[in-house]
């Protein structure tokens, strides 16, 4: 398969996800005030909402299993989330409230907590070279153990209503109203995404291991700061504002790598597109499903992506084999 | 003699072990160097420090009187290319996406593919012969021709010094033999000056035009291949004893180890 024609069906998929899920509803259409200050309030907002957080999510997972040469590392398995959530809780939990430059200050809680996390992953594959990617997912598990445990004690001291309000975060939803928030993460992602596309060539490179990538003559330390910082401050901004939602940055990369091949050139716009419609969908059988009444998004695409790490986990294996 | 490549006086430390201590020699343009020495010896070590990969602790490399660690990995690349002995983790690209993406030293994040980058590539397939396979994936690949596409992706780079860790560690007699006489054409027929580790000491002996032989990250022994073979040296290199026989085609002298003690 030729790389553009995917393309151009993903993004025409895309357009059409972002043009019709807004439609879609408890309440039907028609022509009254009310009808349209719900589409233009509520379900726009939230579409294009979902539509940034799948993208930021996907692509960030798709640097992950690029820079680890491993399809099952995402900033969810290596516990980069995880930290990015510790850091938001704490930020609840300690009743703080505070914003530098227009900044909401959960979202530099959760990206100091992400960096946090990602030092302690970076250090760990550093610790011995030809680490193995088995280990490097265990000390992610582990992480992801650790900080949980911590945000479970947070939550065991705080009182009944943050406790509920951290409980709800924590299964990940796009659940906002107006525009606020979505131009609140616009930023950040938009920031991760151009940093990214920018990176498409040293994205291959370090894909084809580091040695290979530092004889090309790729700065591969320098380019490995870059985007470790890039996705987390985009991992913490989602983490902050929608909690953690699972696995969209390992199936969509892993998805598009099969539809698109390897080369980031084409592979990062189709993971973007295809990260962001995905997220719409999830998002808006989350809504749908059981109306009036809604689930947490996240427990859908956890729901989808748990049998799917199964399958990498079980097919990786047997191509080792 | 100009130096077209010298290292001084060069010490690697990683992990407060000494892995190369006080390593000096100098290439001219179209040398052929084989590093030879028992496994352990620092041999891929010394190609690492050559590429930046493993950060020296003193000494300096240069290439034709540029200091090498003053340069940016970028530019490093346009002067020399790497081939890593073969590696673990199966690479997810096509043959002609590979070797393209060795043009990278040549590229800004907004160039696009250029003429002189096609010519780059036309040559670099032409003279490895693996036109045949170019749309196939990397992990389809066997031994011999893996290791021909990461030798058409090094010089893809276009540099006038090539780096080979084993290039024929893993490959049959057959594939070994092409291997090398496509890396002797490269140093003759292309004047590619090339720097290969290599555990064939034949091999070493009869092709290359100089011999750096390493025990535990000291240069045991540095000069004309064709003065390298004698028991003494061989013993000290590997601790092994060898015998010596007359290769019956060539005449050369061929290194055998013993069978006895």
């Amino acid at each position: 398969m030729t790389p553009k024609p995917v393309l151009i069906t993903i993004t025409l998929i895309s357009l059409f996800t972002l043009g019709v899920s807004p439609y879609i509803g408890q309440i039907h259409f028609d022509n009254s005030e009310l009808y349209n200050q719900i589409l233009m309030q509520i379900r726009l907002p939230r579409v294009l909402l979902a539509f940034i957080v799948g993208a930021g999510l996907a692509v960030c997972g798709m640097v992950f299993q690029a820079m680890f040469h491993n399809p099952l590392a995402t900033p969810f398995t290596l516990g980069v989330a995880s930290g990015a959530s510790l850091g938001a809780a704490s930020y609840v939990f300690l009743g703080l409230s505070f914003s530098v430059l227009g900044i909401d200050g959960s979202s530099l809680a959760a990206f100091s907590g992400a960096l946090v996390a990602i030092s302690i992953v970076f250090a760990i594959s550093r610790f011995r070279s030809g680490f193995s990617p088995e280990t490097l997912l265990l000390s992610g598990v582990a992480i992801n153990f650790f900080f949980s445990s911590l945000i479970l004690f947070i939550q065991y001291l705080s009182n009944i209503s943050d406790s509920f309000r951290i409980i709800r975060w924590l299964m990940g939803s796009i659940n906002s109203v107006g525009y606020h928030d979505m131009l609140q993460l616009l930023p950040f992602v938009s920031v991760c995404i151009v940093t990214i596309l920018w990176l498409r060539r040293e994205l291959n490179l370090l894909m084809a291991g580091d040695d290979i990538a530092l004889s090309r003559g790729v700065a591969v330390k320098q380019v490995r700061y870059l985007l470790f910082f890039v996705t987390s401050l985009c991992v913490g901004a989602i983490v902050a504002l929608c909690g953690p939602i699972g696995f969209i940055g390992m199936m969509v990369p892993h998805i598009c790598r099969l539809l698109i091949g390897s080369d980031h050139r084409w592979l990062t716009p189709a993971t973007l597109l295809f990260g962001g419609s995905f997220l719409i969908v999830c998002d808006t059988l989350a809504r749908t499903i059981i109306a009036p009444a809604e689930i947490p998004v996240g427990v859908i695409t956890t729901l989808l992506g748990g049998p799917f790490f199964l399958w990498l986990l079980v097919k990786s294996r047997l191509n080792a084999a | 003699m100009t130096a077209f490549f010298t290292i001084d006086n060069l010490v690697v430390t990683i992990a407060n072990k000494t892995l190369l201590y006080d390593i000096s020699f100098a290439m001219a343009k179209g040398d052929y160097l084989c590093v030879i020495g028992s496994n352990g010896a620092g041999k891929s070590t010394l190609l690492k420090a050559i590429m930046s990969i493993v950060p020296l602790s003193s000494g300096s490399i240069k290439l034709n009187q540029l200091l090498l660690s003053q340069l940016k990995q970028k530019s490093l690349a346009q002067h020399i290319s790497y081939v890593p002995q073969a590696h673990g983790h199966s690479l997810l690209f096509k043959v002609n996406e590979f070797i393209k993406m060795a043009r990278y030293p040549y590229h800004s994040p907004f160039s696009d593919w250029s003429h002189k980058d096609q010519q780059a590539f036309d040559r670099a397939v032409t003279i490895t012969d693996i036109t045949s396979f170019l749309e196939r994936q990397m992990q389809t690949l066997s031994g011999g021709e893996i290791q021909r596409v990461m030798i058409a992706a090094a010089l893809c780079q276009q540099t006038p010094l090539l780096l080979l860790d084993e290039p024929t560690s893993f490959l049959d007699p057959h594939h070994q033999v092409e291997v090398h006489n496509l890396i002797r054409d490269l140093n003759q027929q292309h004047n590619i000056s090339v720097i290969e580790v290599s555990h064939d000491l034949n091999h070493a002996c009869q092709h290359s035009q100089h011999i750096l032989a390493l025990k535990q990250g000291k240069t045991l022994w540095y000069g004309n291949s064709s003065e390298f073979m004698n028991t003494q040296q061989l013993n000290q290199l590997y601790d092994q004893q060898f015998v010596f026989a007359t290769h019956p085609q060539t005449g050369a002298k061929v290194a055998l180890t013993s069978e006895f003690k």
